[in-house]
């Protein structure tokens, strides 16, 4: 027998003799039953979730409360960052523009990926080209594809998207270059770059449908239709839950596409919260407002805690089904 | 997989249904190759054709003629190869120390299970719900003087390895794993006398290569997809990795170099994607199910 | 240089070596006890241009063998200096826009190096306007100007001609620039004339145009500043970019170019005018390879009274971290690299002879940070060395001097060039803007702006 304990020795139920031994334990003993293994395998997550995931966020509270120039001592200034924020007339700005681009991107983004994994899922030769050519975008490396596509976006009538609109008499459009048109373009890169893992992803909860489902309901007389309706969507409701969760997550922190594409411009058309947030920190002359920055963070991060767990308990019942 | 999806055979014999169903299926292939295939192409193009052509007419082939001599200026004056390979640092020691910490974390909370292991579960998923932006500014701060280190972390990749070991996702990828390893196997080396570090190293480890590939392709994947972090932390061009270098040379750099730019640094994840591509896929498709 | 620094903000990558990196004091002296000056390099230099400057590095530490340089990629942003400054990771020698330099002062961010300063042989000499920006409220030079601009008129002369206009003579007032700019578009396809509109370069160039039409954007009186931007001047400004954008669609398609985009374009060819500083030919030959032929550059038309030209310039300065020993020898550097090839022969002709053989530009037009004799004298050395196309350029440098020199406005500068980025990019992307009310607005942001403490 070695030092170290069965792992389970701490669990109920606890053989007697474990159970008589608690009373008297001393440091000595407790480390050659092995306590001392799990506490030397959990240091590297206690170093780097310590340092780089809670002490930052406890930062992140309390800056939101101080003014700091990073050369003199921090000093509290109460709410005065929270109503700077709230006061920028910015600040509406990027949370419409924002939920602009969640609801572009979820009336574009959510059902497309969907529609191509189910049309997919019934191709009998060759899947795995159609899988390979709708994951392709997403291996191409993000930045590379904004910059792609910012040449792609060119708004005058010999860029690439217009002299193939033009072929079929449409434009040209300014894509980038208008208020109207720019978030639009925004949303659509960020499909293209993305949807090739949703499909994959629905593609293989998809294949997972027992068949007999599909054989009960044409027992029931349902149609390609309504086995649809009945058998595939159900089936897939708690991975689509998730990917709606996830991608409202994701899309009111996106960065990339407005700070690459337009800087948020045209006329603050495509600002978004976190590229405000950007802004206060880093963008702003000379000397971040690390205060404000924090604040709006804050504010962004309790909307969303809210909105995943109001969303998480009504849909509990709904998704585990 | 079985023989037979949502169509039933019945139904496929139906020339309605056969037809439809292929006329998408066609449809759907056609623009699959537009979308997924058309942009790479035009970019091998273009990293080829002088800037002019490019501008005057994006659609043409080589109306004057290939210009490879880009290929080369990108590579020799832009030095895409230099920042291609701090891509490559950057991604593997984000991967070292991502799998050095879900790994071990994995094996204290899901087979050593000391009496406190529920807070530390806690302790580490509550940081899922905490969105990473809250983490922008303090993080950037904390980089610039770092606490317990009291050094400046800034233009060292440490900036951004450090930081990604933060990833509660693979902690709880790994961790239910190993929770489904069968424990005879344990007991059985733990009476051969094995301690718990052996049983880390030759028992669990070799037992658990599909998750570990799974968060091995996730580590890397989001290491080079990772744009404002190693920007705001790697400002020296020396150090920085193409994501972030890419968009200062577009300002610096001749449109058709700029694109042969692109086109090198596209080049070697499509390969590997096609190379790995069972892999990368299979991966992606686990994601789902495990967040789901 | 000069205008290059303007061009602030956002993606500029700002070189930091590992080396610097490392701590902030512990870099002072090297270990055979020389005195380690980390001095800045613009980054996103042509190889050539990086050879021309390890050489002058090359020549300085022979020159001065206590001295050991290190070289660092440096850029100034406004936005990370704060973060820099506490992390220890700026260079030792830095340089920073006008703009900037008395805010830096003031905050006491450089190091007060008049002491040196006073010591070099030309202290005396500086153009009294130009050595202002360096000054503190006594008069105490912490900074030192190093290179001063004018704005000017930037055109492609192959262009111009293609448009069957004349390249030797470019417009000289905006009625004229309007009637190029359509011609261009309608002939070539190119944008007839464009405009940065980003990252504060729209505010920048608005403001420079308001100048032009004779406005102002701030009115200063003691300690109260008011803003004076909802005026007939920039609003006749406004409409003027309207009407070229909208009724003449001579402005190209792409409205948010910032300082290097718009270098970028206008090195490729697609675009006939647009404003910049005086001295940004060097730029756009070493970043952006232009042809030199295309190259034509002319004086900012000015209509009515008050009009003059936006001016502004670089200075050196000192990290505040540094110690009094490597302060000393930044000044050197700052003497031996920025300085003395403006004042003494010989270092003149080395500097020129230096960057002509490394196929830099050597000659483009700049405002004297001396007085007007020192720089004639200067161009009468090099004048040997000038590579530049000179006779292309002669329809700003005949007109340069003796034009009424405005400086940028004091206040809260790129936070009121911010505001008016907006109502640029919103007149030249939405056609049914409404200039009254976009003015009104702004006025109101500025007022706010220099209001603030």
């Amino acid at each position: 027998m070695t030092t170290a304990a069965p792992p389970r020795l701490a669990d109920p139920p606890a053989p007697a003799r474990e159970r008589a031994c608690r009373p008297r334990r001393t440091p000595l003993r407790w480390a050659r039953r092995g306590g001392l293994a799990p506490v030397l395998f959990l240091l590297p997550a206690l170093f780097v979730f310590g340092l780089f995931a809670w002490l930052p966020i406890g930062k992140s509270a309390l800056m939101s409360f101080q003014r700091t120039n990073l050369v003199t001592a921090p000093e509290f200034v109460g709410l005065d960052n929270y109503r700077t924020v709230l006061t920028d007339p910015m600040f509406w700005t990027a949370v419409g523009n924002t939920g602009l681009f969640a609801l572009l991107a979820l009336l574009i983004g959510y059902p497309v990926p969907l529609a191509l994994a189910v049309l997919m899922s019934e191709v009998r030769k060759g899947r795995g080209l159609f899988s390979a050519l709708a994951y392709l975008p997403v291996v191409i490396p993000p930045v590379v594809a904004v910059l792609l596509w910012k040449v792609f976006y060119d708004a005058g009538p010999d860029g690439l998207f217009n002299k193939i609109l033009g072929l079929v008499g449409i434009g040209p459009v300014p894509w980038l270059q208008s208020a109207s048109t720019a978030m639009g373009s925004l949303v659509i890169e960020a499909t293209w770059a993305a949807a090739g893992s949703t499909v994959i992803i629905y593609l293989a909860a998809l294949t997972s449908v027992p068949p007999e489902l599909y054989e009960a309901a044409e027992l029931d007389g349902a149609g390609i239709r309504g086995k649809v309706w009945h058998v595939t969507l159900p089936h897939l409701r708690g991975v689509l839950l998730t990917t709606f969760i996830l991608q409202i997550i994701g899309t009111t922190q996106v960065f990339l596409e407005p700070f690459l594409f337009t800087g948020g411009g045209p006329a603050h058309a495509t600002t978004t919260i976190l590229l405000l947030i950007y802004n206060y920190a880093f963008a702003d002359s000379l000397g971040g407002d690390y205060g404000a920055a924090t604040a709006l963070s804050v504010l962004l991060a309790g909307t969303l805690a809210v909105f995943s767990a109001v969303f998480l308990r009504l849909t509990r019942s709904w998704s585990s089904s | 997989m079985s023989d037979r999806g949502l169509i039933a055979p019945t139904e496929w014999r139906r020339p309605g249904v056969r037809r439809l169903t292929r006329g998408l299926q066609g449809a759907l292939l056609a623009a699959l190759f537009a979308a997924g295939l058309g942009p790479l192409l035009w970019l091998a193009k273009a990293a080829v054709t002088p800037t002019q052509d490019t501008l005057r007419d994006p659609l043409a082939l080589w109306p004057h003629g290939i210009d490879f001599a880009n290929l080369v200026t990108a590579w020799t004056r832009v030095e895409v190869g230099k920042y291609f390979l701090n891509t490559v640092w950057v991604a593997l020691g984000a991967w070292l120390v991502q799998l050095l910490v879900a790994t071990t974390t994995g094996y204290a909370l899901a087979v050593l299970k000391p009496r406190y292991h529920k807070v530390v579960t806690a302790i580490v998923m509550a940081t899922l719900f905490v969105p990473s932006v809250v983490l922008l500014v303090p993080l950037y701060l904390s980089m610039v003087d770092t606490p317990l280190l009291h050094t400046s972390l800034i233009n060292t990749f440490w900036a951004v390895w450090l930081p990604a070991g933060a990833n509660a996702f693979n902690v709880i990828l790994v961790q239910r794993f190993f929770a489904n390893l069968p424990r005879e196997v344990f007991e059985a080396a733990r009476v051969d006398g094995a301690g718990p570090v052996r049983i880390f190293v030759s028992v669990v480890l070799p037992m658990s290569k599909p998750i570990l590939g799974v968060v091995s392709v996730f580590a890397v994947i989001a290491s080079w997809k990772d744009f404002l972090w190693p920007m705001l932390v790697l400002p020296d061009p020396a150090v920085q990795p193409l994501s972030v270098r890419l968009p200062a040379l577009q300002t610096f750099v001749e449109l058709d170099v700029f694109l042969a730019a692109l086109a090198i640094a596209t080049v070697i994840p499509v390969a590997l994607f096609l190379v790995f591509q069972r892999l990368v896929l299979r991966g992606d498709a686990l994601s789902g199910a495990v967040k789901g | 240089m000069s205008s290059k620094t303007f061009a602030t903000v956002l993606a500029a990558a700002l070189g930091l070596t590992v080396l610097a990196a490392c701590g902030t004091d512990s870099g002072d002296t090297a270990v055979d006890g020389k005195t380690v000056v980390k001095v800045s390099l613009e980054p996103g230099q042509d190889k050539s241009a990086v050879d021309a400057f390890t050489a002058r590095v090359t020549q300085f530490e022979q020159a001065n063998p206590g001295i050991d340089l290190a070289v660092q990629e440096f850029k100034w942003d406004p936005t990370k200096f704060t973060a820099q400054l506490a992390g220890g990771t700026l260079p030792d020698v830095l340089t920073v826009p006008f703009t900037d330099g008395r805010g830096l002062i003031e905050r006491h961010q450089i190091a007060d190096i008049s002491a040196d300063v006073a010591q070099l042989p030309y202290a005396g000499k500086f153009n009294p306007e130009v050595a202002k920006t360096g000054q503190d409220a006594q008069g105490k030079q912490e900074a030192i100007p190093i290179a001063a601009y004018t704005q000017a008129l930037h055109y492609n002369r192959t262009l111009f001609k293609q448009a069957g206009l004349d390249p030797d003579k470019p417009p000289s007032t905006w009625d004229e620039v309007r009637a190029a700019a359509k011609q261009i578009a309608e002939r070539t396809g190119a944008a007839g004339y464009a405009q940065m509109t980003k990252d504060n370069t729209g505010g920048w160039i608005l403001v420079t145009q308001d100048y032009a039409f004779g406005g102002r954007t701030e009115k200063l009186d003691g300690d109260k500043a008011t803003a004076t931007v909802d005026t007939p001047q920039l609003r006749q400004v406004l409409q003027n970019l309207r009407a070229m954008r909208w009724d003449d669609n001579s402005m190209g398609a792409n409205f948010l170019y910032d300082w290097n985009g718009i270098n970028q374009d206008f090195a490729a060819g697609r675009i006939g005018m647009y404003v910049s500083g005086g001295g940004n030919y060097k730029d756009l030959l070493a970043q952006n390879a232009i042809k030199p032929a295309d190259y034509g550059v002319t004086a900012v038309p000015l209509t009515g009274p008050d009009a003059g030209a936006l001016g502004g310039g670089t200075l050196a300065v000192v990290n505040v971290k540094a110690s009094k020993k490597t302060q000393a020898a930044a000044v050197k550097w700052i003497d031996f690299y920025y300085l003395r090839k403006l004042t003494d022969q010989a270092a003149a002709q080395a500097d020129a002879k230096t960057n002509a053989d490394a196929k830099q530009a050597v000659g483009s037009p700049e405002l004297p940070v001396f007085d007007k004799a020192t720089y004639d004298e200067r161009l009468r050395w090099i004048g040997q060395y000038v590579n530049v196309p000179l006779s292309q350029m002669t329809p700003y440098t005949s007109r340069m001097f003796g034009r009424p020199l405005l400086p940028e406005p004091t206040r809260a500068t790129q936070k009121v060039y911010g505001v008016l980025d907006t109502v640029v990019q919103k007149v030249l992307t939405d056609r049914d803007a409404d200039v009254n009310a976009l003015l009104a607005d702004a006025q109101a942001q500025v007022q706010a702006l220099l209001d603030r403490p």
